[in-house]
């Protein structure tokens, strides 16, 4: 317990020291903010216009239904997020493996009394909890500002677990990438590649039977996420992203073998 | 290897991407996405040949574990997620529990055995993910076929059912259909009572004494009664007073929405026997004015003095009318037409008159089903429904609970005879019926007074959208406060480490 915890405290104490952390959290937030400031502000002009004299004011029911704060500002917007995401969170996995493997390092931590599985989940939990902060930061602004339309507390908590999972998600896809190369940035792009792919496969559906095209929905990660931003927390998808964190947790452990036997 | 899978990882990521991008999977995407992938296989085959070669025959049981642990946490994440998707556990977070279906939804759905539930959708369209989650929710454990159909991939479907929008959804019991344009649980659940096919029977609308009409879907009109009444089954019908003599024998419920002239003796002898005879009479009286209405139900011990009753217990109304006169009723005694209102559920009132109940039998069943807050006092200026401002309250006046609406029941000679009057017309107009719970007080009155208390229910809300402003200055002290100074901060801690990192 006590390797662990120091190497948890090492994991912390790299990624804080590293300016890249901080430029991740800052990338999320301020495109989140801005872009949530930017729907808001052409909700508004939209509204106005069609509450306009000419068009009959606010009680003519010349506003189309589907100009609303939530479908026209903060879905879109955490729609946003949730594909920042994708962009952001391999750059914050790249180096987590991929770094010690370069330098040589993994070999120390070997060498400790810690097991491979546990250096693994030492390095994915530090991970998640900076996921967690990351979507806090930048849920923190739209949150605020949303909950004044009246969305409410337990609707904002649903999509800030959805994100939150939906990071968890594509963290464990990032690190297991980053598990088996030596070069950040192939770790970053085969990360940006998987989760890419992982994302929808909507684009496939045209060209397969309705069986494949339901099995390739139950593997997205978009569908998942898209629940939780409607407010339904499901325990299917909460399984899915603990499953996607077991399976990213696998893998990564893998990698350590391939290294001992392969060189 | 990483060359060609980094290359492969790029090039499938493209393929995808310029998909997204366009909506359009053209040349550039498939030979993106081939090219990619046969990359990525090649990476991955390189990759295992010399895991293979470099770590030799005592390698293997290492290898073949790893890729045992990993084979049986994809098994067990499969089989919970599997499990987890049949016990169907989930929990609706949403504000006004948009999905969790109101009885009176499950109630027809049950009743309803081969319905089957369609969607129609442009994959663009935000609003099809909440009609999808909704329609799943319907369709779960009852055995009904849900069906999702991209907009363009359906054309004869679209034309069939005369299907025009996006986020449109289709029911079908065999060869009988509805489509709803805007599906919501309220418009779903009166497109399914359509399907149906009650019978509830026939419900005339008193005409030609300037009463509210029901055709008429502006806000003064009573279009949307009409229609909800068409929905839960009635046949409905114009009665001109004038021109009939007597009621007819098949007319179930009779509703007199207002009369703003004096009826004739001769239709009020006609509303006479057709009260004595069995029928049911729902009637919805102003306060100022006089049309013998008022008289026939001062007859049936149901006196409403032309007063106006004001209750301070409430603001002003939604037009500026004095603080009072348009009570948000919420007492409401145990009555069939009331089943399932509470003081969570209210009722909206503009303009009212009271009633006093005086049994003309011991027989007789009389009730105040929806009273106004103590606090409430009756005044005899009717001016005041007009004039802008307060309504001060007169010395002497007495605060008391006065009665909104009312319902009365007589046997007579073996013949039941029901009435349900409300002392407010305007609140079942188009502007009002869908405020709060307006519209399940005048439905239900009208299926008591119809004798169908089993199709008394608390409709499903038709979720309202939020379509005002969210003011941008409000916004914009958040943004700066929040949005803006907190990435500020942690660029400038990210800044300071990177220069001390160089330092060391």
């Amino acid at each position: 317990v006590i390797a662990f915890a120091a190497l948890v405290r090492k994991e912390l104490a790299s990624l804080f020291g590293a300016p890249t952390a901080y430029v991740t959290l800052v990338m999320v937030a301020l495109v989140t903010a801005l872009i949530f400031f930017d729907h808001l502000r052409l909700y508004n002009q939209i509204l106005f216009v069609y509450a306009s004299t000419n068009m009959g004011g606010f009680e003519s029911d010349t506003i189309p239904d589907y100009v609303n704060l939530w479908d026209s500002v903060f879905f879109p917007v955490m729609e946003t997020l949730g594909l920042t995401l994708v962009g952001a969170v391999p750059l914050l996995t790249m180096r987590v493996f991929a770094e010690e493997r370069s330098r040589g390092t993994d070999e120390l931590l070997l060498s400790t009394r810690l097991t491979p599985g546990q250096i693994v989940l030492a390095k994915f939990a530090v991970t998640f909890a900076f996921v967690t902060l990351m979507m806090t930061v930048a849920f923190v602004y739209p949150a605020a500002a949303i909950e004044r339309g009246g969305l409410g507390v337990q609707h904002l908590a649903a999509v800030y677990l959805g994100l939150t999972l939906h990071g968890i998600g594509l963290a464990s896809i990032g690190l297991a990438c980053s598990a088996f190369t030596s070069s950040q940035l192939v770790a970053a792009v085969s990360g940006w590649a998987v989760a890419f792919v992982l994302w929808d496969f909507g684009w496939i559906q045209p060209f397969v039977s309705e069986r494949v095209a339901g099995a390739l929905d139950a593997i997205s990660l978009h569908p998942r996420y898209g629940s939780f931003s409607e407010g339904i927390v499901a325990l299917e998808d909460v399984v899915y992203f603990a499953g996607l964190a077991l399976v990213g947790m696998a893998v990564s452990r893998f990698s350590f073998d391939v290294r001992r036997v392969g060189g | 290897m990483r060359e060609l899978a980094l290359a492969g990882c790029i090039a499938a990521a493209f393929g995808i991407g310029s998909f997204y991008a366009t909506d359009h999977f053209g040349a550039f995407s498939a030979v993106n996405l081939a090219a990619g992938a046969a990359a990525i296989a090649a990476a991955l085959a390189i990759g295992a040949r010399r895991l293979r070669f470099t770590g030799g025959p005592h390698s293997r049981p290492a290898i073949a574990r790893g890729l045992l642990v990993i084979a049986a946490a994809l098994a067990a994440a499969i089989l919970l997620e599997r499990a987890a998707s049949r016990a169907q556990i989930r929990f609706d977070w949403t504000f006004e529990r948009s999905y969790e279906l109101a009885p009176s939804l499950t109630a027809l759905l049950d009743e309803l055995p081969g319905l089957s539930l369609d969607l129609f959708h442009d994959p663009l369209d935000p609003r099809v993910r909440r009609t999808r989650l909704l329609l799943e929710e319907m369709a779960r454990g009852r055995g009904i076929a849900l069906a999702v159909h991209d907009f363009d991939h359906v054309p004869e479907a679209l034309e069939e059912y005369g299907v025009s929008a996006s986020n449109s959804v289709l029911l079908r019991v065999g060869e009988r259909f509805q489509v709803v344009e805007r599906p919501t649980q309220g418009s779903l659940y009166e497109a399914l009572y359509r399907l149906a096919s009650v019978q509830a029977g026939v419900v005339a609308f008193l005409r030609g004494e300037g009463e509210g009409d029901p055709e008429l879907t502006s806000d003064l009109g009573y279009g949307g009664l009409a229609s909800a009444l068409t929905s839960e089954g009635y046949e409905l019908r114009a009665l001109v007073t004038l021109a009939t003599p007597d009621i007819p024998e098949d007319v179930d419920v009779l509703i007199a929405i207002a009369p703003s002239r004096g009826l004739q003796p001769e239709a009020l002898g006609a509303l006479r026997r057709f009260l004595e005879r069995g029928g049911g009479l729902v009637a919805l009286i102003e306060p100022g004015v006089t049309s013998g209405l008022e008289e026939l139900l001062a007859g049936w011990g149901l006196v409403s003095p032309n007063l106006v009753l004001v209750d301070p217990a409430h603001g002003e109304g939604l037009d500026g009318e004095p603080a009072g006169v348009c009570p948000l009723a919420y007492l409401y005694e145990e009555h069939p037409a009331t089943h399932g209102l509470d003081r969570g559920r209210m009722t909206f009132f503009c303009g009212v008159r009271p009633f006093e109940l005086r049994k003309p039998d011991v027989s007789d069943s009389l009730r105040a089903i929806v009273q106004s807050s103590p606090r409430a006092w009756l005044s005899d200026d009717l001016g005041l429904l007009e004039r802008r401002g307060g309504a001060p309250e007169p010395a002497g006046a007495r605060e008391d609970y006065h009665a909104i609406a009312v319902t009365g029941r007589y046997l007579r000679d073996g013949v039941e005879t029901r009435i349900f009057a409300v002392g407010d017309a305007d609140f079942a107009s188009n502007r009002y019926l869908r405020a709060v719970y307006n519209l399940d007080l005048i439905m239900n009155g009208v299926h008591w007074t119809a004798e169908r208390e089993a199709q008394v229910a608390i409709r499903p809300k038709i979720r309202d959208t939020v379509q005002f402003p969210l003011p941008v200055e409000n916004s914009l002290q958040l943004l700066y406060g929040v949005g803006l100074l907190v990435p500020e901060l942690l660029l400038i801690a990210g800044g300071v480490v990177w220069l001390r990192r160089r330092r060391a």
